[in-house]
């Protein structure tokens, strides 16, 4: 089944084209994106049983953008009519003209060159298996909680077990000169996680699951969440790792944290432009082992990262971002392609039709190698297996790496010993990490449970993943 | 719109709901150097419904609940499927039952701030010029900046009474300060304000265009080794976080804090400084249109409060405080230069600096940090913190010297014994 469109944008069509016609007859380029986006999630825990429709990812509202010869202005509104078009036009003119109003002394504001328009018409939809919607919420809250009783059942000691799904239907119209497209994509997402306390601390392990796609993914969020509760009880007792630079392998979720945090936000091109981003600098060269190529892109898997075309209407690509350990080139958003003469990605993201556009990714991933994972962990003398990313922080300009993964397995001579760290910090400098890749599994597993930020904010959803990964890292 | 949506909320027969509605104009300006990149103005309305109905079932009454967006230009009868769908879904979602909160029609209540007599293009252009006044020099600069002007206007309903109105402005945003005198570095820094106070952004500029050049004369990361760290500003707001978490009645409520009023919460014995904590309202009242007053949360050490809105503080038995995002910290004893009198590791920016309430622990990367070894004082770089919270903070020492931001007035900074340093 494709996900149909959006009655919303529909009825509010026939205005934007009239708002559009308007603009065009003042300015040389303008255009209009149109939002429609509906999240619900239903959750499961112990005390606790949500249903909500709003959140983060719910959003219904216009963005347009204009280039008035020299400069770009946004304006962002709620609510068109037909009846409204003639205030919104004096509206977004006022905005297009209150450079002088808000220009600080001693800053100019930038001249752009006229942007290239191309004629283009698309329409499209992702696919999915059950509509969510359709499955009705009593029997989404009476799997989840059914997920939450095993988890809760495998030992008295677990104090909580959560159990949730989210999903996103995300409508979006993209107006300009010669330009119709429209597109509408679902996603849905599901998290199981257990709690248990040592006293003041609290611990605790999780397993995400995404698709893009529907309610067909709550078949595999019935596998393992016995798996997570253990874990949970295995980390009651953890010990504070001796810090150090250790032999480790990384699970796929981990390597996914490496590639999105320590070297995708890297090749962010928005960063190039302000001269934030040391990877400029090394186009064309090794930056990685030559077992290591790095992909970004909506169109490359389908995953929660995917869509059609971006926020600026470009369409949707395939960036391999290294080959064989060389940094090729980085992704894009339109302006940051303008301004440094490259053509766009397909990577103009926005949080919402509220917000601006940033250089965002999408679904990024390293390729698979051909190591089996048993070879890997047995060709580890005195390492760590790390588990189960928590968070990241990117630093372009520098390259450090800022991960936390929630534990990691000590192996020693080749075999797990039972002995369990936690938490870990992963440090150090990205090329050296990437360049001390010795080994990559056959197997490359995706996931896009978590969200984005550009910095502590510019929420939007990407997945990411790889291989299963042997490196030289620093902990802490 | 509000009458529209209490019209249909009658309609479907829904008598318990609460309605929040938030209009919002902002101004927000980009710039890359000394350029200006990008204007934007926003202009939004938002509403949201929440819907409650009874449950019974062999276990007693429960309270189901849902909420759901509501858009302009929705029709009567697209808002009264839209609420009709909530209040289905409102079945499924039964929890412990309680009361929305009680309340009536308050009097407006306009911003007090003198934003609030700008307009969002004058705030943000007068915020600019303080945050470039001291962007002088070639070597270190400005980078990049963001600056967002926001007024919104917010009102509160429910089917109890409640009908509370108010507006707040604030200023917020980010830059980034690149060194490239020494090694090409860079600091990343946010600031938000709820008063035009242009003198406070410009020393805040200063002080991240001196650390940077600090960063780029720092080549190295510390050894790894157990260190005396000392925290400052935001950091410390971070660090107690962990206490304003703990006491939220929905952490209590869910078994994953077990804190108590009259728990000494900082530990039995504690050798440095005991932590008195306030919570503080930024705006008049929160999203369930509690009022919100100043309340102490800790005294000496002990808790003296778990706070929350109406569902987890009815579950409790306690009474509902509502939601805070400020606190207010007295200030220690010790003066900033006698906390820096013995070996130290003063980290000044962290990559992303982060506390988690579950486990105790603290931890982030080191962008740039002072290590004094008793003789010299060296700017390192790299390697990060990781520390647990539960096993220092019987031994916190805070300055004298107070930092103020929009969310936190408190000690400038923290000494933290014994945390775990991974260094070269």
């Amino acid at each position: 089944m494709k996900l149909g469109d959006s009655l919303f944008i529909a009825e509010a069509k026939p205005a934007c084209r009239e708002l559009l016609k308007g603009l065009l007859d003042k300015y040389p380029f303008a255009s209009i994106l149109v939002q429609d986006a509906s999240q619900k999630s239903c959750a499961v825990s112990r005390r606790l049983t949500s249903v909500s429709m709003g959140g983060r990812f719910s959003a219904r509202g216009f963005v347009v953008k204009v280039f008035d010869g020299e400069h770009w202005s946004e304006h962002s509104f709620s609510h068109i009519s037909p009846e409204t078009v003639p205030e919104l036009l004096e509206r977004i003119s006022a905005t297009a003209a209150m450079s002088k109003a808000v220009l600080p002394d001693g800053i100019r504001e930038r001249v752009y060159s006229a942007p290239k328009t191309e004629k283009l018409t698309f329409h499209g939809g992702t696919d999915y298996e059950i509509d969510p919607d359709e499955v009705g919420d009593g029997e989404i809250i009476s799997r989840l909680t059914a997920l939450r009783d095993r988890g809760l059942a495998v030992s008295e000691k677990i104090l909580d077990c959560q159990a949730n799904l989210v999903w996103q239907k995300n409508r979006k119209l993209y107006l300009a000169p010669d330009r119709e497209q429209e597109q509408n994509v679902l996603w849905t997402t599901g998290t199981v996680f257990t709690v248990a306390a040592k006293g003041q601390e609290i611990k605790m392990s999780r397993k995400g699951f995404s698709t893009l796609g529907g309610a067909e993914l709550m078949d595999s969020m019935d596998a393992g969440v016995e798996d997570v509760a253990r874990v949970t009880l295995e980390l009651l007792d953890s010990q504070p790792l001796t810090p150090g630079e250790y032999e480790c392998v990384c699970t796929p979720e981990v390597t996914g944290m490496i590639v999105h945090e320590a070297f995708g936000h890297g090749v962010e091109m928005d960063m190039f432009v302000k001269k934030r981003a040391l990877a400029e600098k090394y186009v064309g060269e090794y930056v990685a082992s030559p077992l290591v190529t790095m992909h970004d892109g909506a169109a490359v898997v389908p995953e929660t990262g995917s869509y059609f075309f971006d926020d600026e209407g470009t369409m949707a690509q395939d960036t391999v971002i290294i080959e064989k350990g060389v940094l090729r080139r980085g992704i894009s958003d339109y302006l940051s392609a303008m301004t440094l003469g490259t053509a766009p990605t397909g990577n103009g993201r926005r949080e919402s039709y509220r917000r601006k556009a940033y250089t965002r990714m999408t679904n990024t991933y390293f390729e698979a190698g051909t190591d089996k994972v048993e070879d890997m962990i047995a060709s580890v003398k005195d390492g760590l297996l790390l588990c189960e990313p928590s968070s990241g922080m990117e630093d372009p300009k520098n390259w450090g790496i800022q991960c936390m993964v929630s534990y990691a397995r000590e192996i020693k001579d080749g075999k797990l010993t039972g002995r369990i760290f936690s938490p870990i910090v992963l440090t150090g400098y990205v090329p050296d990490l990437l360049k001390s890749i010795t080994m990559m599994s056959d197997t490359l597993e995706l996931g896009g449970g978590g969200m984005c930020g550009k910095g502590y904010k510019e929420w939007v959803k990407v997945s990411d993943g790889g291989p299963w990964i042997k490196a030289r890292i620093r902990l802490g | 719109m509000i009458n529209k949506i209490i019209k249909a909320l009658e309609a479907e027969n829904i008598t318990t709901w609460a309605v929040n509605e938030t209009r919002s104009e902002s101004v927000e300006v980009f710039f890359v150097k000394k350029n200006m990149d990008l204007k934007r103005r926003t202009d939004l309305t938002d509403w949201s419904v929440s819907v409650y109905r009874t449950v019974e079932t062999e276990d007693g009454r429960l309270l189901g609940s849902s909420s759901v967006p509501v858009y302009p230009g929705m029709d009567d009868a697209q808002l009264r499927q839209t609420l009709r769908e909530a209040y289905f879904a409102a079945f499924f979602a039964g929890n412990r039952y309680y009361d929305l909160i009680e309340g009536k029609k308050e009097p407006h209540e306009p911003s007090k701030s003198a934003f609030s007599k700008m307009t969002c293009e004058e705030a943000a252009r007068v915020m600019g010029e303080a945050l470039f006044a001291s962007d002088t020099e070639s070597g270190v600069f400005v980078n990049s900046a963001e600056i967002f002007a926001i007024k919104r206007s917010c009102r509160v309903l429910n089917s109890r009474g409640v009908d509370v109105s108010w507006d707040a402005c604030e200023v917020r945003g980010e830059y980034v300060v690149q060194c490239v005198e020494g090694r090409d570095v860079e600091t990343y820094h946010s600031f938000a304000y709820g008063e035009p106070n242009t003198q406070e952004l410009r020393r805040d500029v200063e002080k991240s265009l001196r650390e940077t050049r600090d960063r780029a004369a720092a080549a190295k990361p510390p050894k790894a080794g157990t260190y005396r760290v000392i925290l400052t500003g935001d950091h410390v707001e971070e660090l107690l976080s962990y206490y304003v978490s703990r006491s939220g009645a929905g952490m209590v409520y869910q078994h994953y804090s077990d804190y108590k009023p009259g728990d000494p919460v900082q530990g039995a014995d504690i050798r440095g400084d005991k932590l008195t904590i306030e919570l503080v309202g930024v705006e008049p009242f929160d999203s369930e249109g509690i009022r919100l007053t100043d309340r102490t949360l800790m005294e000496n050490g002990t808790l003296k409060l778990l706070h929350g809105g109406a569902r987890f503080a009815s579950y409790l038995g306690i009474e509902p405080t509502g939601s805070y995002r400020a606190i207010r910290v007295p200030t220690g004893s010790t003066p900033f230069e006698e906390l820096k009198r013995e070996p130290y590791l003063r980290v000044v920016t962290f990559s992303d600096f982060q506390m988690d309430p579950m486990s105790g622990h603290f931890a982030g990367e080191i962008r740039l940090a002072y290590l004094y070894d008793g003789e010299t004082v060296t700017p390192v770089t790299g390697g990060s913190v990781n520390g647990s919270l539960l096993a220092a903070q019987t031994d916190l020492t805070f300055s004298r010297e107070r930092h103020v931001t929009q969310t936190y007035t408190g000690p400038l900074a923290v000494s933290i014994p014994n945390v775990s340093v991974a260094g070269a």
